[in-house]
Formats: structure tokens, C-alpha cells, sequence
């Protein structure tokens, strides 16, 4: 995906920061880390930090040393650090930024983007990290007005013409969206393509259409991002669970933070009773969004399956307070409070079950033709 | 036999097992059973095409062998055959062939059927036969010569709307067979309704989520031939389903019998029977929804006392994706769903269950289950590429406490796939071997012969109620045999739209003699009766004492 592309060079470029060093210990640790021996430099810039604990420019450094080797913990904390000393520092930013965005703190990464893109807003790479970010939050809106104008002074670049054209479509805009799609079928079959127009199809309900173009995605480009998420959702509309989370376990090796990814496998580990590494997705799915109803209300189904009756019952009134009309939940609550022995609240929750239930076969009702 | 030998005996065993099929099927050709269930299909798919037929075993005529019903379509308000549909009686002639009787019976029905339940509601000795309907039902009192009167106005059962199956049990212990009988939904009548098209352009069958759910019935036996509705006060009339199963039992042990209903896209509904009121409390019961607090779609039910703990377990079919649920009794009015465990969710994934049986098909005395499948959706192959339309059989062994599938054993037949209905049990050569008959929607019944438990000992129960309701739904058996105790509850129902060979077989595997059985009858006698060193393979008839 040409956005991706961009994004790692953007990372690139902040290795090539000016350097004002006087000292030869910050010197030999630039060095290391500009011809590429980043696992040395690391331990010359912990020295250097130890007597020059306010070393801005060290302190980013070896954030960005620590992301390349995969410590994106670490360059949260000294990016953090940095940024203290120098909080309008983009670099150092969008350094913090990508290891959120590799960390799965999806909603951080998006809000630390946001900031760059603020200071910066003709900068494209900003523009596309947002826009991922925010795909990946279901901020599907968010993505649309940030595109919007982009695509329109950019007509040909078509990652620009993928990102907004897929926002358009999850949002339920086929008619906007189609344009955008027509621009990338244009350059011939390729793997975005497909992927788009499967998604496409799978908005629309047309699942066995959509598995036609899914499969073909992720044939032609298998690392394409959101693909084989996208191949997996269409795989289990269509009935085909034990396909659909071999596609989501390929999802997860390309981008562990796949938010749908993570739901659909554990869903489906849920239902296979492998409760522990069902648990795991959740929670990584959570990381990418904390407050995410159905992944609460999962994680809690596991907490009721284990027993753990006080933990589930906090966090169904929690998630039946958010989400008076979640069906699902005050059925799983009302459960819980009858296994509690509360069973004027077991009855207080059925009630509402009752009424819910009602009003939803009210309206299926409706749906019918009479002929 | 030296431990190496034996362990090389204990590996082969699959094999063996393999070699020998566990059910036979019996085709027409040697059955003599030429009917076949026609479903009216039309290509505006009217959704009570798809939900036909069911089948029973019952001894019409009284001579100690099994005979059976089988239930046809027939003309409705959407559908008028060109030539005459009709329900068939098949009389067993004691040599494994059968012979038509239904003209000579009178019970060819007459409405687009659906099930039969049959019970001796007059305590005459003689069963007694219901025909559930999309339409009217039909009450077939037995006249004890080998025919029958339809007396269903008189008996004032002339159930409208749509229903599916139904239950003969004494909810209030008077001695008397009560009826339960399941609706499906709001359906027909002055309007048809439809779905519109699906992606292939064509009608397609419904799903029932479109349509208003309906209260089921609950008829009271007044003694003099006459029934009353007795739903109003009770739960089961505010209870909105889409019935589609239905088992009489006693989940809590109380005395009374209870009902576990089915239904599809709605809740499940467990009917606890409090003496003068029926509570549903199928939520705090945990047998209402899945797991995910989704409802499903039910379709065929049982109960049976599965893990040998003397209280009922419930098992109910789900359509694909949804997974089948077997659920444990908890002993508290709840109970939790252990299908995984029993390897019964992993082989239901893909499938649609319909009719089922828990039974103990080899006589070693655990429970085993089977279960009869079939998609709804003649289409369905158009928009799932691994689920199929006809589907396979499954059968259940229990060992060591846990169902195993173990289907590719079972026979030929298991590795077929049919369009799968209604199912029910019986023994049909009084061999102590329960054999199998499955209604196939569109296509001729399939008859599989019981070839299981050679070696294994048996004793078959015919219960005679006195005080009690005649056939002795409700009663407890419990017997022992090789210092193994075991329980029984004669439940009513169960499967779907269908109904099973009312005689009771205990398996007692290798043991060579039974030290005793203990009835607890069914109030109002709720008399025990203990009968030490029965005598083993062959039938006997405990009458009420």
C-alpha cells in the first residue's frame, strides 16, 4: 500500500536530523546510529543520557533507536521525555506517534498525528498516518473530511484514492465512493482493487461476491493491509469460521493491532472455548479501542464462562449503562445476577430484555412484503 | 492375553467398529415403506414447505409390534395439490416389511401436516394419535379395531394457526394426558407473506425473524373426551415463540412436569411447572440463549438423564453457525451448556438440527444421542460454499462419561446427507435394538435398522399406568445391575414433530442379571413398586400396582 511506504520513510528521515553535538560520547552514538548499527548505538546513548539527562536531541534519538529494534515501549517513554524539554518538536512527535501506532495505542497515535498534522498541515505523511489511524478507530468520518480536500488537489495519488475511498465506503456511501474506486481500477487488477470493491460488496450484503474479490486481494497481495481481515469477515458471513481465522491469524502476523482481526478471532476462539487466548486478542483489540463495546462485552462473557461473577457483573452494568439498548448484555447481566443469587436484579434486567425484544421483532416484522 | 495383545485389541477397536456398521438402512424395497413426503415446494417458497415431516412409532393395533406414522403435506391456503397427498400408517407384519393400512385406518389426514404426538389420552389402552398442522390439527382417537375417528372438534382441539410439535403429559397429576402443543408464527391467512428476493433473484424461504411470534397452547384433559384450554393464567400464554420443539420432563425433581421448548430466533422457553402455574425461566435457567446472549434457532429438543447424575439434562438443535447446546443440569433450576466438552459443538458448527434422540442405542447402558440434520434453505449452497442443503447424520457414543462422535462408524447411511426432519426411536423386530426413522422434507423416510450392542443384555419396560396416566409419562425407573445404579425418566416428547416407541429399554452391557427395578409412578399414585431379578432380554409389562 503506497501510504505505508511513505510512512517508513518518513521514519528514515528523522535519522538524518541535524546534529549539534559537542560531545564525543552523543558524536560516536550519532554515528553508530547513522550507519545503521542501531543495537550499538543504543547503550552509547544510555550513557550519554546518564550524564546529560536533558539531552533533548539524545533523548529523541534513542527513541527512534528504540523503535527500530522493536522497544516501542522504551521510545514512548523517552520520546515523552523529549517532547518535555521540546513539546513543539514534530519529529520527535511523529517519532512518538509511530510507537503508539506500533504499540496498538491506535487512539494516542491518532491524537499525536493530529498534533503534527496541526503544525504541519500541507505535510502529506501526517495526513496518511491520521487517516490510517483513524480507519482503524472506525472513525470513518473523521477520515473523509480529512481527505476530502487532499483528494482534490491530489487527484492521481492513489493511496490518497484508496484511504478515503474505502472511508466512504464503511460509512455507507457506495455513490461517493465509487469514484475513488473507479481511480484505482483504472491502473488495472490489483490487490487494492479487489480489496475495495470486496469491501464494497461486503456493505452491501452481497457476501459471496464479496468473497470472490477478497480471495482474489488477498491472492494478488497477500501483506495487504486490512486485506485478509476483510478475506476473514467475508469467509465467516459466508459460513466458513475455520478459514476465517486462519485469514485473520495472517491479518495479525501483518499488523497486530488489527482491531477486527483481533474481535472476529476471538470471537470465534470464544465460541471454541479457548477462553485464554481468546482473552488475548481482546485485550489487544482494546488497546486499539479502550472503550470499544463489543470487545467489553466479550471480555466479559470470558469473565462469566470463568467464573469470575463480581468482575463480569461490574463490567456488564458498566457497558448496559453506556449501551442501554445492548440486548446481548442485559441478557448476559441478568445471567450473572442470578448466578449471584440478585435475583430482583436477574428480574429487573430480563424485563428489559423482554421489552427490548419486543421492540426489536416489532420492527423485523415490519420488514415483510405481503403480497 | 498378555498386556502387549490386549493393548493392540484396545487400538483396533475403531476399526472394528468400523467394519461392522452400527444402523443398517432399510430401503423401500425391503421395508415395503414406498411413501413419500412431498413438501409442496413452489417457487414462491411458502415457508411451511420447508418445515415437514415428522414421523412415529406407535402400536396402533395392539399386537406388541411397533408400527409407524408418517405425516405428509396436504391442501392449505397456498397450496392445492393436483393429486391426493395423505399421510401413511404403516402396520408391521413381524418380518421387517410393512404394509400401507392408513384407508383402512382412517388417518390419512387432510391438512398440510406437520407432526404427530401420540398418546392413549383416554386411557384406554389403545394410542391415541395428534397431527399437528399448518392449519388445523387433527385428534385421531384409537376405536380399538384398528381404525380410527377424527374427533378433534368434539375433543375441542381444533388448534389454528400454525403448529409444529406436540406433547401428550399430566401437568397436573390427575391421572390424565394432557396436551402441550407448539406455534410457530403468525403466518397466512388472509395475507402471504414474503421475504422479496434474494441475490439470486428468486424467493427464497423466509427466515422466521420476520415473522410475529405466537403463544403455544396448553390443552387440559377434562376425563369425558373433552379438552380446555388451560394457557391463560400461566406463563406459556404471555410467552411470545416461535415453537419448534418441544419435551416434557421434570428438570428440578419436584414431581411435576416441566417443558423445554425450542424456539427458532427467539429465546428458548423452560415452562417450570409449579403445580397450579407453568413459570418460564429459561434465562436465570441458562437455556434460553447462547453463550453469547444471542438468541438462535431452535429446532429439535430432548431431555434425558445424559450423565447419570438422576436429574434431566436438556439438549436443543441450532441452525449453522450457531452450534448445538447440550446442558448440564446444575441441580438448581439451571443449567450450563457442556456441548463442547461432549464434542458436540465442534461437529454441529456447519449443520441444522431437526429431529434427535437421546437413546441408549447399544444397550451398554450410558446415554448416547443422535441427530438428524438438513438446511432450511434450498439455496443455501449459493451463498455458503460449506454449508449444504442435505447434511449429514451424527451419532453420539457416550465413554467414559463424555459423548463421542463417532458417525463415520455409524454406517453407510451416516455417510449420506439428506434433508433431514423429524426423527423418532423405536424397536421394531422387539429385538431390545432401537431402530431409527427419520422423515426426509421432499424424499421417501429413511429406516435405519439398529445393528449395535451384540453381547449386550437388556430388559424392555412396557409401564401400564393405573392411577396414573395410562402410558406413564413421568414415571422414574431406576434399576442395578453389576453394582451400577442408573435412572430413567419416562419424559414425553422430545425430537421434533415427532414421537417415539413408548416402551422403555434398560442396557445393562455384560452384566448377566438385573438385581432390580424400582418404578416410582407418576401421581396420583405415586406408588414405588420394585421388582428383584427381572428377567432380561425380553419386553415386560409393569402394570400400576
Amino acid at each position: 500500500m503506497p501510504a505505508l511506504g511513505r510512512r517508513r520513510a518518513f521514519l528514515s528521515l528523522l535519522l538524518a536530523l541535524p546534529l549539534f553535538a559537542q560531545d564525543d560520547l552523543l558524536r560516536q552514538a550519532v554515528t553508530l546510529h547513522q550507519s545503521g548499527n542501531i543495537p550499538a548505538a543504543i547503550p552509547v546513548y544510555e550513557k550519554y543520557l546518564a550524564a546529560h539527562p536533558d539531552s533533548a536531541m539524545a533523548l529523541s534519538n534513542l527513541g527512534a533507536a528504540y523503535a527500530h529494534v522493536g522497544r516501542y515501549d522504551d521510545a514512548i517513554v523517552q520520546c515523552r521525555r523529549a517532547l518535555k524539554l521540546q513539546p513543539a518538536n514534530p519529529p520527535v512527535q511523529m517519532n512518538l506517534g509511530l510507537a503508539f501506532y506500533k504499540t496498538g495505542q491506535i487512539d494516542d497515535a491518532a491524537a499525536t498525528f493530529d498534533k503534527v498534522h496541526r503544525a504541519a498541515p500541507a505535510e502529506l505523511q501526517p495526513i496518511l498516518l491520521l487517516g490510517d489511524c483513524w480507519l482503524n478507530m472506525g472513525a470513518n468520518k473523521k477520515v473523509i473530511d480529512l481527505l476530502t480536500p487532499v483528494a482534490a488537489q491530489r487527484p492521481d495519488d492513489l493511496a490518497i484514492a484508496y484511504m478515503l475511498g474505502t472511508a466512504l465506503i464503511r460509512d455507507d456511501q457506495p455513490t461517493r465512493g465509487q469514484p475513488f474506486v473507479d481511480r484505482i481500477l483504472r491502473n488495472g487488477d490489483s490487490a487494492e482493487a479487489r480489496l475495495l470493491l470486496g469491501t464494497t460488496k461486503l456493505q452491501a450484503g452481497d457476501n459471496p461476491a464479496a468473497l470472490a474479490d477478497l480471495a482474489k486481494a488477498v491472492e494478488l497481495n497477500p501483506r495487504l493491509p486490512h486485506a485478509q481481515s476483510y478475506y476473514g469477515q467475508a469467509l465467516l458471513r459466508t459460513g466458513d469460521p475455520a478459514h476465517a481465522a486462519e485469514a485473520f491469524r495472517k491479518a495479525l502476523a501483518g499488523n497486530p493491532y488489527d482491531f477486527t482481526a483481533n474481535l472476529q478471532l476471538a470471537i470465534i476462539l470464544r465460541e471454541q472455548e479457548q477462553m485464554d487466548e481468546a482473552r488475548e486478542f481482546l485485550r489487544r483489540a482494546l488497546r486499539v479501542r479502550p472503550d470499544d463495546i463489543l470487545v467489553r462485552f466479550q471480555l466479559a462473557a470470558i469473565e462469566l464462562h470463568d467464573g469470575k461473577l463480581e468482575t463480569a457483573r461490574r463490567d456488564l452494568e458498566s457497558i448496559a449503562k453506556q449501551a442501554p439498548t445492548y440486548t446481548e448484555a442485559h441478557i448476559t447481566l441478568a445471567t450473572v445476577y442470578y448466578r449471584l443469587q440478585r435475583k430482583a436484579d436477574g428480574d429487573r434486567e430480563r424485563e428489559i430484555v423482554r421489552k427490548l425484544t419486543a421492540e426489536k421483532q416489532a420492527k423485523q416484522a415490519q420488514g415483510l412484503n405481503v403480497k | 492375553m498378555t498386556r502387549r495383545e490386549w493393548l493392540a485389541l484396545v487400538a483396533a477397536a475403531p476399526l472394528l467398529r468400523g467394519a461392522s456398521p452400527i444402523f443398517e438402512e432399510v430401503p423401500p424395497s425391503a421395508s415395503g415403506i414406498t411413501w413419500v413426503h412431498d413438501n409442496a415446494k413452489s417457487p414462491e417458497h411458502f415457508l411451511p414447505e420447508a418445515l415437514g415431516p415428522g414421523v412415529a412409532f406407535l402400536d396402533y393395533d395392539n399386537d406388541g409390534w411397533m408400527d409407524l406414522y408418517l405425516v405428509n403435506s396436504g391442501p392449505s391456503d397456498f397450496f392445492h395439490p393436483k393429486r391426493p397427498i395423505r399421510n401413511a400408517l404403516y402396520k408391521n407384519n413381524r418380518d421387517g416389511t410393512f404394509t400401507d393400512v392408513t384407508e383402512k385406518a382412517g388417518v390419512p389426514g387432510g391438512t398440510f401436516g406437520m407432526g404427530a404426538a401420540v398418546g392413549d389420552y383416554d386411557n384406554d389402552g389403545w394410542p391415541d394419535l395428534f397431527v399437528t398442522a399448518y392449519g388445523n390439527c387433527t385428534l385421531y382417537r384409537n376405536n380399538r379395531d384398528g381404525s380410527f375417528t377424527d374427533v378433534t372438534k368434539k375433543a375441542g382441539l381444533e388448534t389454528p394457526g400454525w403448529t409444529t410439535s406436540a406433547v401428550w403429559f399430566d401437568y397436573d397429576n390427575d391421572g390424565r394426558l394432557d396436551l402441550f402443543v407448539c406455534s410457530f408464527v403468525d403466518y397466512g391467512a388472509a395475507v402471504m407473506r414474503s421475504c422479496g428476493e434474494n441475490q439470486l433473484g428468486k424467493r427464497f424461504y423466509c427466515i422466521p425473524r420476520f415473522f410475529k411470534p405466537t403463544a403455544s397452547f396448553l390443552y387440559h384433559n377434562n376425563g369425558d373426551g373433552t379438552f380446555s384450554p388451560a394457557r391463560a393464567g400461566t406463563d406459556i400464554a404471555t410467552s411470545l415463540g416461535k415453537g419448534l420443539g418441544v419435551v416434557a420432563t421434570d428438570v428440578n425433581n419436584d414431581g411435576r412436569m416441566d417443558l423445554f421448548v425450542s424456539n427458532d430466533t427467539v429465546q428458548n422457553f423452560l415452562y417450570l411447572n409449579r403445580g397450579k402455574t407453568f413459570e418460564e425461566a429459561s434465562l436465570p435457567a441458562e437455556v434460553a440463549f447462547s453463550a453469547g446472549g444471542q438468541p438462535r434457532s431452535g429446532m429439535g429438543v430432548d431431555a434425558a438423564d445424559v450423565f447419570n447424575s438422576g436429574w434431566q439434562d436438556l439438549f436443543v438443535a441450532n441452525v449453522d453457525q450457531e452450534m448445538f447446546s447440550l446442558y448440564r443440569n446444575q441441580k438448581n433450576e439451571s443449567f450450563r451448556d457442556v456441548a463442547h466438552d461432549n464434542e458436540v459443538a465442534q461437529a454441529t458448527r456447519l449443520l441444522s438440527g431437526w429431529g434427535l434422540k437421546f437413546f441408549d442405542y447399544d444397550n451398554d447402558g450410558a446415554v448416547d444421542l443422535i441427530l438428524a440434520n438438513g438446511h432450511p434453505d434450498d439455496m443455501i449452497e449459493n451463498y455458503s460454499p460449506t454449508v449444504k442443503y442435505a447434511e449429514p447424520l451424527l451419532l453420539f457414543h457416550q465413554e467414559s462419561g463424555k459423548l463421542r462422535n463417532v458417525s463415520a462408524g455409524a454406517g453407510p447411511a451416516f455417510t449420506r446427507s439428506y434433508s433431514a426432519r423429524g426423527l423418532a426411536v423405536g424397536d421394531l423386530r422387539n429385538e431390545g435394538r432401537l431402530d431409527v426413522l427419520i422423515g426426509v422434507n421432499g424424499g421417501p423416510p429413511v429406516l435405519l435398522r439398529n445393528e449395535s450392542g451384540a453381547g449386550n443384555h437388556w430388559l424392555g419396560l412396557k409401564l401400564e399406568g393405573v392411577k396414573c396416566n395410562r402410558d406413564a409419562v413421568g414415571a422414574r425407573i431406576r434399576w442395578s445391575a453389576a453394582g451400577v445404579v442408573r435412572t430413567r425418566l419416562k419424559n414425553g416428547g422430545g425430537s421434533y414433530l415427532s414421537s417415539h416407541d413408548p416402551r422403555e429399554i434398560l442396557g445393562i452391557g455384560k452384566a448377566e442379571r438385573i438385581d432390580w427395578v424400582e418404578i416410582t409412578w407418576p401421581k396420583p399414585g405415586a406408588t414405588v413398586q420394585r421388582i428383584q431379578n427381572p428377567p432380561i432380554d425380553r419386553y415386560l409389562t409393569i402394570r400400576e400396582g
